[in-house]
């Protein structure tokens, strides 16, 4: 009874709070003073179009410094002046409007007689849009050397990829806040900006993604399906090659390739040598799938997550217009990997040992079959979700949130278990990330690539799209994709808004595909590369970069050139 | 308990300590002890946070292995057990040696070209030194096998 009661109360009060936050008015609303009115309007771009943020607008008296009203642009570049009653103020008939933001040429505009004396006389003046130009700072150097620095270390793997962002973010803040103590031009960019660029569709759909993953790694889908693989190829080694390499594409647009790899790469091993084969040939066709598999979906590839949240691509929409084409690549890759591995596929023996091939059978088991059926049916309505959630507003990162708390909830795992599975490492290498690309965005470096290109190509969206695509897979060979894609996407953003015709995001198709295909040109070019030849070197198989190179190059310039003619056939023939 | 160390990862680097290690079976009558070492370092500069994945994984490879291994030792009519150990290779080698009292461990010579190794020859001599300092075991270098 006395519990009932306490219920009772609590739920009352729950009830008065509402009602109360319900009718009393927002404190912020205060009531406007009739007496102030926005009496100069604009907006501020750069010479890209795009507007200027936080940019610091004010008027003065020509030829005076006081300041006699002054605010700052919004997220869309606009001001707007509110002036109280500037007939009784210090307003004289002249005015002079200064704008003024780091890393661009200030900007100071003689109001014309007629516009100052609307303003003296309490009229509004609209003015036309502001332009400001870039200029090159000490920032800008200090955030493309931090930048550069950053690659590095993560290209050439002398820091963790996610110590290395952390570096790059770190020195960005530090050269900002005590650098500028000491030469304020070194100023790149303040931590309150700084957050407005971390992209957090990204984080929460990739959090989202791991929790899934880290159920369905335990549950030996992928050794079970490498196993049966063996079995139906029936001692036809090509075949086995063959339907190893979409369980691992397939298995890559669905969840990361790191993971892919690290599951399947152990596996393929025993496999090959219970064939007596180097298990160099089923591994290599198999991470260079992996790498081109995960292009067609939304959350295959770290790439193509954050493509899609930056262009607001669908998941149905990277289906559509990149399967084809990773299909088509698919099949050249595997005729490309059957030929240069034929003489070890042939050498296979046909009879493997019976000891060997009861320890294939026990390693391949399904380990937690309960918990895969329920993933099934998690992942099912999650593909739904990801399908038609774009009708109603619902966005990737959401479906994956939902769907990683309704799959915890059903099967009630280990929660901390579950926690340690979620890569946090990863987690803030994207915040970091994120924040260092930001940097060289604010400084204007970003801009001067798209400058660049855009007077490369022109108003031509046929070499535009050869460009993204090549200059991509090319880059991403040698500097890692993921920070390469996250600083290309606000110049891809400039050209699609400048060249006709790429409205379509045509070019953002270009970027994934481009960025996620190069990977397979050197060893450093993936996670996935790495991961596998690691795990492959303990196995007593190493793979160099020069073996990788000679097979993975030419792999890279199959798949790119059958993606390449996908993608002009999609977006230039079929409209 | 005496016996003879033979660590491998597996591959044709591996052929020649396990051909040596039955060669000196068929002598000594001493049973062989195979030994893989599952050491994940290779991921902490990409997928650090994964290891807990690939460790299980990783023995299931080494186990596998090193039954291969075993299986061709039996043929050869020579006793063999494997053991997937985790951790530091040269560490793990020393403990098994202490662990089984091993009269002869057998490891591979260091390859001369830019493959990566455990051992280069520096390392390989001063852990054949320390070997040899806190065990009574003896060390038999096999020759390089077939290039990969």
């Amino acid at each position: 009874m006395r519990r009932s009661m306490s219920h009772w109360a609590i739920a009352t009060g729950l009830l008065a709070i509402v009602v109360l936050l319900l009718i009393t008015p927002a404190a912020g609303a205060q009531p406007v003073s009739p007496t102030v009115r926005e009496l100069v309007v604009g907006s501020v771009k750069d010479k890209q179009d795009q507007p200027v943020i936080d940019a610091r607008v004010w008027l003065t008296n020509t030829g005076q410094d006081e300041v006699l009203v002054e605010t700052e642009t919004q997220d869309d570049g606009r001001f707007a002046l509110s002036i109280d009653d500037p007939g009784a103020a210090a307003f004289q008939q002249s005015l002079t409007l200064h704008v003024e933001r780091h890393h661009f040429e200030p900007l100071a505009m003689e109001l014309t007689i007629e516009q100052s004396q609307d303003i003296v006389a309490w009229e509004p003046v609209a003015l036309p849009d502001l332009v400001l130009q870039r200029r090159i700072s000490l920032g800008f150097w200090a955030a493309v050397g931090v930048f550069v620095l950053m690659l590095v270390l993560i290209a050439t793997s002398k820091m963790h990829n996610t110590l290395a962002a952390l570096l790059g973010m770190a020195l960005v803040l530090g050269l900002t806040y005590l650098g500028s103590l000491i030469v304020p031009d070194i100023y790149i960019l303040d931590f309150e900006h700084a957050l407005g660029y971390i992209d957090w569709n990204v984080i929460f759909l990739i959090m989202g993604m791991m929790i899934i993953i880290a159920v369905v790694e335990g549950t030996g889908i992928f050794q079970w399906l490498a196993f049966f693989a063996y079995r139906i190829s029936g001692g036809r080694t090509w075949l086995l090659m063959a339907i190893l390499m979409l369980i691992t594409a397939v298995a890559s647009a669905v969840l990361d390739n790191v993971t892919t790899m690290l599951l399947m790469t152990p596996i393929t091993v025993q496999i090959a040598l219970a064939l007596n084969m180097n298990p160099l040939a089923l591994l290599m066709p198999e991470v260079l799938a992996s790498n081109v598999g995960g292009i067609s979906t939304l959350v295959g590839t770290p790439t193509n997550i954050l493509i899609g949240s930056y262009a607001g691509i669908s998941f149905a929409s990277f289906l559509t217009n990149l399967t084809p084409g990773v299909l088509l690549a698919l099949t050249g890759l595997t005729l490309y990997s059957v030929f240069i591995y034929w003489g070890q596929l042939k050498k296979a023996r046909s009879t493997v040992s019976p000891v060997l091939l009861q320890r294939l059978k026990e390693n391949a088991q399904i380990t937690q079959p309960a918990h895969l059926k329920k993933a099934g049916v998690v992942g099912l309505v999650m593909l739904i979700l990801f399908l038609v959630g774009e009708g109603f507003h619902l966005t990737p990162a959401v479906t994956a949130m939902l769907g990683a708390t309704a799959l915890l909830v059903w099967i009630r795992p280990n929660i901390e278990e579950m926690i340690e599975a979620v890569d946090w490492t990863t987690l803030v290498f994207f915040m970091a990330l994120f924040i260092a690309v930001g940097a060289i965005q604010e400084v204007g470096l970003i801009s001067a690539i798209a400058d660049t290109i855009g007077w490369l190509v022109g108003d031509n969206l046929v070499l535009a799209m050869l460009v993204i695509i090549w200059l991509g897979a090319l880059m991403s060979t040698v500097i890692p994709n993921i920070p390469f894609t996250a600083a290309m996407l606000p110049v891809i953003g400039y050209l699609t808004s400048i060249i006709p015709g790429a409205e379509n995001l045509s070019l953002f198709f270009c970027l994934s595909v481009g960025s996620a295909m190069g990977g397979n040109g050197s060893l450093i070019g993936a996670s996935a590369n790495l991961v596998t030849a690691g795990i492959a070197e303990r196995a007593g198989y190493p793979i160099t970069y020069s073996y990788f190179l000679k097979r993975g190059f030419p792999a890279l310039l199959i798949t790119v050139s059958l993606a390449t003619l996908w993608l002009l056939l999609r977006f230039l023939v079929l409209g | 308990m005496s016996g003879i160390v033979c660590a491998i990862r597996g591959g044709p680097e591996s052929q020649s300590p396990i051909r040596h290690a039955i060669q000196l079976a068929q002598e000594t009558g001493e049973t062989i002890y195979f030994v893989f070492v599952v050491n994940l370092d290779f991921m902490t500069m990409t997928a650090s946070s994964r290891t807990h994945i690939l460790s299980d994984q990783m023995r299931q490879m080494g186990e596998f292995i090193l039954l291969a291994a075993q299986d061709q030792a039996m043929q050869e009519g020579v006793q063999a057990t494997g053991s997937v150990r985790h951790g530091n290779v040269s560490e793990e080698i020393i403990a098994l040696c202490q662990e089984i009292e091993a009269d002869y461990v057998i490891l591979g010579r260091p390859r001369a070209d830019d493959q990566p190794n455990e051992f280069d020859i520096a390392r390989l001599e001063s852990f054949i030194g320390q070997l040899e300092l806190q065990t009574n075991t003896r060390v038999v270098l096999a020759d390089r096998g077939e290039p990969a």
